[in-house]
């Protein structure tokens, strides 16, 4: 038997920071997740990200193997940052197949014998007490024995999982179950997270959906991500734009946000666009800066496609240009979300952020927030702001 | 679907590259987001792939405004050598980076052949991968 890992906390972070938040800190101890997806890369991606982000927080993971050999796994599961690697216990299912000597304490001898899985696993579960389990995945098993004995298995680990107050996590497609059974699977788990693709214009977009299952619980949007190397999984932003009226700070306010930035500037005025890469905890966005001057709307066309986000900047001490950022942000087409940024609010004369919501008749779900671009105050704020309203919970 | 689309946009951009005197090829979206590249390091796709929409979107717009039809490319000659932005299908730009000292026959006949690919292999996509 192991020694006990770290103490940890209540909730089991994902390691993205705006998702933690969203979901109170993590998902709650005990949990089921059910990671749901047409295609089998995606929900492996978030289910290695989660075990190994337990591993870097010094919990335990335990991961469920059924398609990779040992030493491949814990080679990919690398790319997700590093930790105690002896905090990783991986339960080897393939090295039998492969009538090779397994190298990890748990291994399944017989994968023919649904019998013996359950078994191993339950063992491992028992003596390791992980904090968080990996099954990857269910469709191995609903493939190759019958459907009521693989649920029976499904449910006693559940329970086995729940009786150490750990997070347990079932990657599946679903290929040959129906609608019923898929209701059912949905009603044993406490959170079920969705992955999708799409290709536009050649460019491969991932998202994904998380839903609790309880009445009245969380729900977010599609919330796009992408990977990176050694960092796990982000939440990606493939474009906020940052538009407002002629001299409002847009392109101070991108030059605030990012560490490196360019701005295609003459005389002062933006006359093509401002573009920078931001990172800040947990979300990566490409910030487009777009030219205030009406002569200039063509560019604003080039740029306001698959846009996820508005920054609309305004000048506080300006309140004649309050039509003329309304008229922008219908440029950008209706239902996406956009925070006001009341910029130079430091100025004398600078109205109140109600008076801006008032005068620009401003739904009240939408953000007014005081800033000073030139000082960086603020603009943070609202773009993780604009993040949550993206992201979504209701 | 989509990891075969990439290679072969990458292969694309790897034969074009082998002609002498090409420092670097993009392929951008007309809105401005990165396809594909095949850049020295020390460049920034992301920027470049920005630029050359910007670039072919205010060019498009000055041959509209001028009466000169439609647009095929826009180039920025400088001493080093020229940066040709040239329309690849409906979505795509290919970004050409090359010194002043290339062949520009052969670079025409390269960039001609890529864009036909590019425009290719960009046009049945469109369904949900």
């Amino acid at each position: 038997m192991a020694a006990p890992a770290r103490p940890v906390g209540a909730r089991a972070k994902t390691g993205i920071p705006v998702l933690d938040d969203r979901l109170k800190g993590g998902f709650p101890r005990p949990s089921t997740l059910l990671l749901f997806s047409d295609k089998p890369t995606e929900k492996r991606i978030f289910g290695e990200n989660f075990a190994v982000q337990g591993i870097r927080a010094g919990e335990r993971s335990l991961y469920v193997d059924f398609f990779r050999a040992p030493q491949l796994a814990r080679g990919e599961l690398k790319r997700f940052g590093s930790g105690d690697a002896s905090n990783l216990v991986l339960v080897d299912a393939t090295s039998s197949q492969l009538l090779l000597p397994s190298r990890e304490r748990y291994h399944i001898d017989d994968i023919g014998s649904l019998e013996n899985i359950r078994e191993t696993i339950i063992t491992a579960v028992r003596a390791e007490k992980p904090s968080r389990i990996i099954i990857d995945s269910m469709e191995f098993l609903v493939d190759r024995f019958p459907k009521e004995d693989v649920l029976r298995l499904w449910r006693e680990l559940i329970e086995v999982a729940r009786a150490i107050g750990a997070v347990i996590c079932f990657l599946f497609i679903n290929w040959t179950l129906e609608e019923r059974d898929l209701q059912e699977i949905r009603g044993m788990s406490d959170f079920v997270v969705e992955f999708q693709s799409s290709l536009r214009g050649g460019v491969v977009r991932n998202s994904m959906r998380i839903s609790q299952m309880a009445e009245a619980g969380i729900k977010t949007n599609w919330i796009p991500y992408t990977f990176k190397d050694l960092i796990g999984l982000t939440v990606y932003f493939p474009r906020i734009l940052v538009t407002g009226p002629f001299a409002a700070g847009k392109s101070t306010v991108v030059k605030a946000l990012s560490e490196k930035s360019i701005s295609i500037d003459r005389m002062g005025t933006t006359v093509a666009f401002d573009y920078g890469n931001v990172n800040i905890t947990g979300i990566e966005a490409e910030i487009f800066g777009t030219p205030g001057q009406e002569r200039f709307e063509f560019i604003f066309k080039i740029f306001a496609r698959e846009v996820s986000g508005v920054l609309l900047v305004i000048d506080a001490t300006h309140p004649d240009e309050l039509p003329r950022a309304k008229q922008m942000l219908d440029l950008v087409g209706p239902r996406i979300p956009y925070v006001v940024l009341a910029n130079k609010s430091d100025l004398p004369g600078a109205l109140s952020s109600d008076d801006i919501s008032h005068r620009m008749d401003l739904p009240q779900d939408v953000p007014v927030i005081p800033t000073v671009a030139t000082e960086n105050r603020g603009v943070r704020e609202a773009l993780l702001l604009l993040a949550e309203m993206i992201i979504g919970v209701r | 679907m989509t990891a075969d689309a990439g290679a072969r946009l990458q292969s694309v951009l790897a034969e074009l590259r082998r002609l002498p005197g090409i420092l670097g090829v993009t392929i951008a979206r007309r809105d401005g987001i990165l396809i594909a590249h095949s850049l020295p390091k020390a460049m920034d796709p992301k920027k470049i792939a920005a630029m050359a929409a910007a670039i072919v979107g205010t060019s498009e717009m000055a041959a509209v405004e001028m009466g000169l039809g439609s647009f095929n490319q826009s180039i920025v000659d400088t001493h080093v050598g020229m940066m040709m932005a040239t329309g690849a299908g409906e979505e795509a730009i290919l970004v050409t980076m090359l010194r002043n000292e290339a062949n520009m026959g052969l670079i025409h006949i390269g960039v001609d052949r890529a864009v036909e690919s590019i425009a290719a292999i960009l046009r049945p996509e469109e369904v949900p991968a």
